[in-house]
């Protein structure tokens, strides 16, 4: 890239169910002031503000970030790509940057769902209501039918499923960003009551609320800060419904081209030609398992046919890349911003300042977002050095 | 244990959300559902240049943005390609359990969803396990049809 832009602050509320102490603005000043004390500048530093907020009726009001994110004297604008939101305003804010017209830009992604007391019937309402929404089809049924092909075309099983939801379950208790992380072991999931086969009820996962905040600037602006150096990106597009798009001579639904697309481009950028060799840290924005596994081919760490062996490995530590270090999104999927929080995770890691969910040695980290069904995909390779 | 503040307890207002719309179909999804309401059958439309049949219909094709041509007719059987059986309840959506998923009609080439009915789900893990067999379907029209996706639905054409 011509002109190389970093990380140099993040700022987290904690992640939960529900915030019941703050309300949303108060939530985003939180982690407004944790991010600007992380890169050490002044709220005048900032060029311009841009927020995540994924469907307003999650949390009932319409344009909560006008409430919450915009302030006084700073340009702002929003961005929406479902599950992508956060790392799509990433990348619109980069560009701000990147194009010259500020040096310091601030993303503000907001997820505040918890009050909402009939989320699924919400998600419902994102999909055609000329021909899917009457078939009362909501994210997690869009999720499942997508693991029934996963499971058809390259034979995963609900014990990779559930085996997978219990490694993520584990990693999430090194991660001080959740209030309370669930752990449950393989049998408890296999355990667990069916939502929506073949997805049972403790692979989901939690509602979750939280802010996340990322601060970038220019090479000039970073200076001796501790910086997470942006060295790639790709997002695609695909089509809307996700039947017109289940068998493309160019490739099925399940191939994930939205991503594959976004990683080849972000690796092409960074100069990785090999990825599964030189990544050391993945953040995957999947909510459940099947759809972190539909990801590992698109990311190149292998091919599409030998993916399961890929995730037998993956289960059994046998995999030079790490994957979702924090849990990942079935820990916590605050929608809004849980595309964001895979950035900042793996800031974090290239930066040295995991703490507990710190990896040895992080060199490479990429990060997904997600969003629609699969419609939108992102791709964020970050490194620890200068490129 | 101290007495909560009461002058600090966390306030939360009741409120809804529910306005009403009419939503316009467009063109070709009228015509698409006025076929099945008026003559019980399932058009497509096709794409010059490649020849795919895009079944709901469309008005262009969603990857190369080409406008679509002739109506054809397709089905009404099929094959049932992805689905998932719902076994939980979710305020606001149906009541469990139920089969949604993608059909592949004969004559088409990307597929439409709608609700599976008429499978034995008993025992949910076994009937998932089954449906996992990509088994034929058939829509089955309704006898008062609106002109909406729900005026048909899928059923199995043999037990499974």
């Amino acid at each position: 890239m011509r002109d190389p832009v970093a990380i140099i602050g993040v700022g987290q509320t904690t992640y939960r169910r529900r915030h019941v102490e703050r309300n949303t603005a108060e939530l985003v000043r939180d982690a407004v002031e944790a991010a600007l004390t992380d890169a050490q500048i002044d709220s005048d530093a900032i060029g311009v503000i841009v927020g995540g907020v994924a469907p307003d009726a999650l949390a009932g009001i319409n344009h909560i970030d006008m409430a919450s994110i915009s302030r006084p004297g700073v340009p702002y604008f929003r961005v929406n790509t479902g599950g992508a939101t956060g790392s799509s305003a990433f990348l619109a804010a980069m560009s701000w940057i990147a194009s010259g017209r500020c040096d310091v830009a601030l993303v503000v992604a907001v997820e505040r769902m918890g009050y909402a007391t009939t989320a699924q019937a919400v998600f419902n309402s994102i999909f055609d209501p000329i021909y899917e929404k009457d078939i009362s089809i909501s994210t997690i049924s869009m999720i499942a039918m997508r693991a029934t092909m996963l499971m058809q075309e390259y034979g995963y099983t609900t014990d990779h499923w559930a085996s997978l939801a219990a490694k993520n379950s584990l990693a999430s208790q090194n991660n001080d960003t959740l209030e309370n992380p669930r752990l449950f072991d393989k049998a408890q999931v296999l355990a667990s009551p069916i939502l929506s086969w073949p997805i049972r009820t403790l692979e989901a996962c939690p509602m979750s609320e939280g802010v996340c905040v990322a601060v970038l600037a220019s090479e000039k602006f970073v200076g001796a800060r501790r910086a997470a150096w942006v060295l790639g990106t790709g997002a695609f597009s695909d089509a809307y419904a996700m039947g017109d798009r289940i068998r493309r001579p160019e490739g099925s639904l399940v191939e994930l081209l939205t991503l594959r697309r976004s990683a080849e481009k972000a690796y092409r950028e960074a100069g990785i030609a090999n990825p599964s060799e030189v990544i050391d840290c993945v953040e995957i924005q999947a909510p459940f398992a099947s759809a972190e596994a539909m990801a590992y081919s698109a990311l190149g760490l292998c091919e599409a046919k030998n993916g399961p062996a890929f995730l037998d490995r993956l289960l059994e530590g046998r995999t030079r890349a790490l994957v979702n270090p924090s849990g990942g999104p079935q820990a916590a999927n605050p929608v809004s911003a849980t595309a964001l929080i895979r950035i900042v995770e793996c800031a974090l890691q290239v930066r040295g300042l995991a703490g507990k969910r710190q990896l040895d040695g992080v060199r490479h980290a990429v990060a997904t977002g997600q969003g629609g069904a699969t419609q939108f995909s992102t791709a964020v390779v970050l490194g620890s050095n200068r490129p | 244990m101290q007495t909560p503040d009461p002058i600090s307890k966390p306030i939360t207002i009741a409120g809804h959300w529910n306005f009403e719309y009419r939503y316009f179909a467009g063109a070709v999804a009228s015509r698409f559902f006025n076929e099945i309401k008026i003559n019980r059958r399932i058009m497509g439309t096709r794409v010059p240049s490649t020849g795919r049949v895009l079944v709901p219909a469309r008005s262009f094709c969603d990857a190369s943005y080409e406008r679509t041509g002739e109506w054809v007719e397709v089905g009404p059987e099929g094959t049932l390609d992805i689905f998932t059986i719902v076994a939980a309840k979710f305020p606001g959506l149906p009541d469990p359990p139920f089969v949604m998923g993608y059909v592949t009609l004969d004559g088409a080439d990307t597929a439409v969803l709608n609700y599976v009915r008429g499978v034995d789900l008993t025992d949910i893990e076994a009937a998932g396990n089954k449906l996992m067999a990509k088994p034929r379907v058939r829509a089955i029209f309704s006898d008062v049809r609106e002109g909406r996706i729900t005026d048909f639905h899928f059923e199995l054409i043999a037990p499974i």
